[in-house]
């Protein structure tokens, strides 16, 4: 069986694309490939000009490819503050030889990580929280902090897997504002998202997957008057 | 209390600590479980031995056959002890810390400890077999009379200073950036390589630097008692260190020297002051023997369950990282989101 089968689709710099389907379609798959924690079996993937198919996923995220998970996957023994310091690239600090010429030597670069992190948790309402332990925020608070993570990587392109399945309706309209700034912003966003009314506001373009293959896309509007995707999908 | 045996007990509180410092950096703070940790301690410690022995064919040491016999002078047996944990951990961490993962790495691990002990075990020409080394000569031991209460006094100062060395290292890796890498892959490591962070080269970095701290454990050790052989490496004295590293506190390097203390060090000497016969109701019992030695097994197995179960963050549990300045922040910058170069 194939869970992702000959899918090709084109994200657009700067737009936030919506990767919508039943359940089972292969879109958490597809977006785990993209990411590299699942390993492409055939066809390549292009980022900015590069071929990055055979790319680990460490080297995919230093080089702006970030995504977060469907599931909560913060570092639960973290307070949030470090959650977010540990996505900081270039801290001195963080190489064993770093760490042994001790804190005289990384001092500088951590206190400016930690001014950036701040600045995040400003912005996203969660500075009164950030020496909490992250596992011990609720599910909504853990979304943020996963996309916060990802930004301090100051990435290209931001992979979502469902940000907001299991989140307060309060802190979907959060999301929903910090995503809009950020496309504002120019930061280019696949998002795999159940729910449609978002997809429709959020997204300039969406692709619908079904069975592990790309059944149609372009705006909601358009694939709305498409039978065979209102059929698969769109019904309701 | 006489000299040696002071000498005796703090020598080896100086080599648990050490090695607790050891796994709890490899699975406090990184959660690789090296259930062959003792491997580590043992390469040291016959790497020290065979470098400070003299040929086997020296007089006095016929009866016994091993590699090498170099004769170096100290500290070069010692720092040889630690190249050797540290070159060991290279192919092991390869092996098995590349493609398995967590559990998996364990049962490795713990087949790695039992192969290496069968294989020591039963490769006499290599080093010596069962039987083990004997005679390691101690070191500076021409200079300074090994029988005399001075010496005992130097390797207490010895070992003390290799524990110094060895907190310092490890205080240094888990308070900076490095240890908080570590510590995130330890609680999910997809995320942190979706962070872009590394998983294999922070694991075998770790597992390299615990290999390095175990093999000095050992030489230190070999150097005090002189004497080294499969028995005393067997793979259950690594569960006793994680014994130590679980009651004391995981990812807490005073939890770990609070560990080494309570567990290894406590237990042998609680267990010297039990008598060797019982009163009871009149009759006088004798216990077999075995029975304490086989005791301490069973106390040393509650001890973990009764830890995990009630209280699984140990002792000392691992310290909040709280930053200065926090929560308040009226000043922090507004950031640019998006690398736009």
């Amino acid at each position: 069986m194939r869970a992702v089968d000959g899918v090709s689709i084109e994200v657009m710099p700067g737009r936030i694309t919506g990767l919508i389907g039943p359940n089972g379609a292969g879109k958490s798959t597809f977006m785990a490939v993209l990411a590299g924690t699942l390993p492409a079996t055939s066809g390549s993937i292009a980022f900015e000009g590069s071929d990055i198919t055979r790319m680990p996923t460490y080297t995919r995220a230093r080089r702006g490819l970030v995504r977060t998970f469907q599931l909560p996957s913060e570092f639960a023994r973290l307070t949030v503050l470090e959650n977010l310091l540990v996505a900081a690239p270039n801290n001195r600090g963080d190489s064993l030889w770093g760490a042994l010429l001790g804190p005289r030597y990384w001092m500088a670069d951590e206190n400016r990580l930690v001014a950036q992190a701040r600045g995040l948790l400003k912005r996203f309402g969660m500075s009164a929280k950030e020496s909490d332990y992250a596992g011990t925020m609720s599910g909504g608070q853990k979304r943020l902090i996963e996309i916060m993570r990802a930004l301090m990587l100051r990435p290209r392109c931001l992979l979502l897997d469902e940000p907001m399945s299991g989140v307060h309706p309060k802190i979907i309209e959060e999301i929903q504002h910090y995503l809009h700034s950020l496309r504002e912003e120019g930061l280019t966003i696949l998002m795999v998202e159940h729910e449609l009314h978002l997809v429709e506001e959020l997204c300039d373009t969406v692709v619908v997957m079904a069975q592990g293959k790309v059944i149609g896309s372009g705006t909601m509007a358009s694939l709305r008057r498409q039978r065979e995707i209102v059929d698969a999908y769109l019904v309701g | 209390m006489n000299t040696y045996y002071a000498a005796n007990l703090l020598v080896y509180a100086g080599v648990d600590i050490i090695a607790c410092l050891a796994l709890n950096l490899q699975f406090g703070v990184s959660g690789i479980v090296n259930f062959s940790f003792i491997v580590f301690q043992a390469a040291g410690a016959y790497a020290a031995a065979v470098l400070s022995m003299p040929p086997h064919t020296a007089s006095g040491y016929e009866f016994q056959l091993y590699v090498g016999g170099f004769q170096l002078p100290f500290p070069l047996p010692w720092i040889g002890g630690a190249l050797a944990g540290g070159l060991l951990s290279i192919p092991v961490g390869l092996v098995v810390l590349r493609k398995l993962r967590s559990d998996y790495q364990a049962i490795a691990l713990l087949v790695t400890s039992i192969i290496a002990n069968t294989v020591i075990t039963n490769a006499r020409p290599f080093l010596n077999g069962a039987a083990g080394l004997a005679l390691v000569p101690q070191p500076l031991q021409d200079q300074i009379d090994p029988g005399t209460d001075w010496y005992q006094y130097f390797y207490i100062g010895l070992t003390a200073v290799c524990v110094v060395l060895v907190w310092f290292v490890a205080s240094r890796i888990v308070n900076s950036p490095f240890g908080r890498s570590l510590r995130a892959m330890r609680d999910h490591e997809l995320a942190a390589s979706a962070l872009g962070k590394n998983p294999v080269a922070l694991k075998m970095t770790i597992f390299i630097v615990g290999g390095v701290i175990a093999g000095l454990s050992g030489a230190i050790l070999v150097g005090f008692i002189m004497l080294w052989a499969p028995s005393v490496w067997l793979f259950p004295e690594t569960i006793i260190l994680f014994a130590a590293v679980i009651v004391g506190g995981r990812g807490n390097n005073m939890g770990a020297v609070l560990g080494a203390l309570l567990v290894p060090v406590g237990f042998e000497e609680v267990t010297r002051l039990l008598p060797s016969e019982f009163n009871m109701l009149g009759f006088a019992i004798t216990p077999p023997v075995g029975l304490i030695p086989a005791l301490q097994w069973v106390a040393i197995g509650l001890l973990i369950i009764g830890f995990l179960w009630f209280r699984p963050e140990g002792v000392r549990p691992e310290p909040r990282h709280v930053f200065d300045g926090a929560p308040v922040v009226p000043d922090a910058p507004e950031v640019e989101l998006v690398r736009t170069a």
